[in-house]
């Protein structure tokens, strides 16, 4: 298996506000579009009975990303390894807690004209190839890892 | 099969290191549960999820069945990952355009 079949994850979308709104909506307001119920940390384990009552974007380098339950606990997705307000905002990337790998993230926020284009790039595997001689066993069990946790909140939310 | 019965189908870690260990290279299952914690029977069943997935295939050698990873079930899961971000990224823009208070706030501020 060749590692260039497996590309980074890349998504785009058009928003009809200015950098800097969509810069803060997307970080300090994570627990407004984010889809707690069905892809949260509460979600997987719980199953209902403990909800993720919020999603914390701490912005600065090093600041976590993280989930507040219901009964008061806390969870961590990932912590902020780039933090350029209002264009760039990287982040590693395991909201689950299982064993593995942290994926990254990275998001940037381009003005073309009054609106803004949000791209965001889900990768991993390739950081981890640059970094270490044990490093292809990591990128091997990265891909497998991150969709077993999607999974994981695919199936306990019913559908994605 | 749909890729959401492949995203299903890794929702057991197990099944997860299986895939895992098939990414070095095709195994027999013999091979593959050497070292896991699971029978070579519950390997077998595994891997025939994995396979009805879409995510392995296999091929009779002789008196052994090799299993390998199959790339366009991989694929199917990577699409899948790209449409949960593209839907994330859908529920970042209605509610940054539908966030209309902010703005005005800010104008009354005092300069």
């Amino acid at each position: 298996m060749s590692q260039t079949t497996i590309a980074p994850v890349r998504v785009s979308v058009l928003i009809n506000r200015e950098v800097a709104e969509v810069f803060r909506v997307f970080t300090e307001e994570m627990a407004a579009w984010w889809p707690l119920g069905t892809h949260s940390i509460a979600a997987d384990t719980h199953r209902g009975r403990v909800r993720a009552e919020t999603v914390v974007f701490e912005g600065r380098v090093g600041g976590r990303i993280y989930e507040r339950m219901s009964d008061g606990a806390e969870a961590d997705w990932g912590a902020v390894l780039v933090w350029e307000p209002p264009h760039r905002v990287v982040f590693s990337w395991k909201p689950n807690l299982t064993p593995g790998p942290m994926t990254e993230v990275e998001v940037r926020f381009i003005a073309e004209g009054a609106m803004t284009r949000v791209d965001l790039e889900h990768r991993a595997w390739e950081r981890l190839g640059e970094r270490a001689p044990d490093a292809r066993r990591a990128y091997e069990s990265g891909w497998p890892g991150v969709l077993g946790r999607f999974a994981e909140r695919a199936k306990a939310g019913g559908q994605p | 099969m749909s890729y959401i019965s492949g995203v299903e189908a890794l929702a057991v870690p197990t099944r997860r290191v299986i895939l895992e260990r098939l990414r070095a290279g095709p195994q027999p299952v013999v091979e593959l549960a050497r070292g896991l914690p699971v029978s070579r029977p519950a390997v077998s069943q595994h891997l025939k999820v994995l396979k009805r997935a879409g995510l392995v295939t296999d091929r009779r050698v002789g008196t052994r069945r090799i299993y390998a990873v199959n790339p366009d079930g991989i694929a199917r899961l990577r699409a899948y990952i790209e449409s949960f971000w593209t839907a994330a990224l859908a529920g970042l823009k209605a509610a940054a355009e539908a966030d209309t208070t902010r703005p005005r706030e800010k104008r009354r501020k005092p300069r």
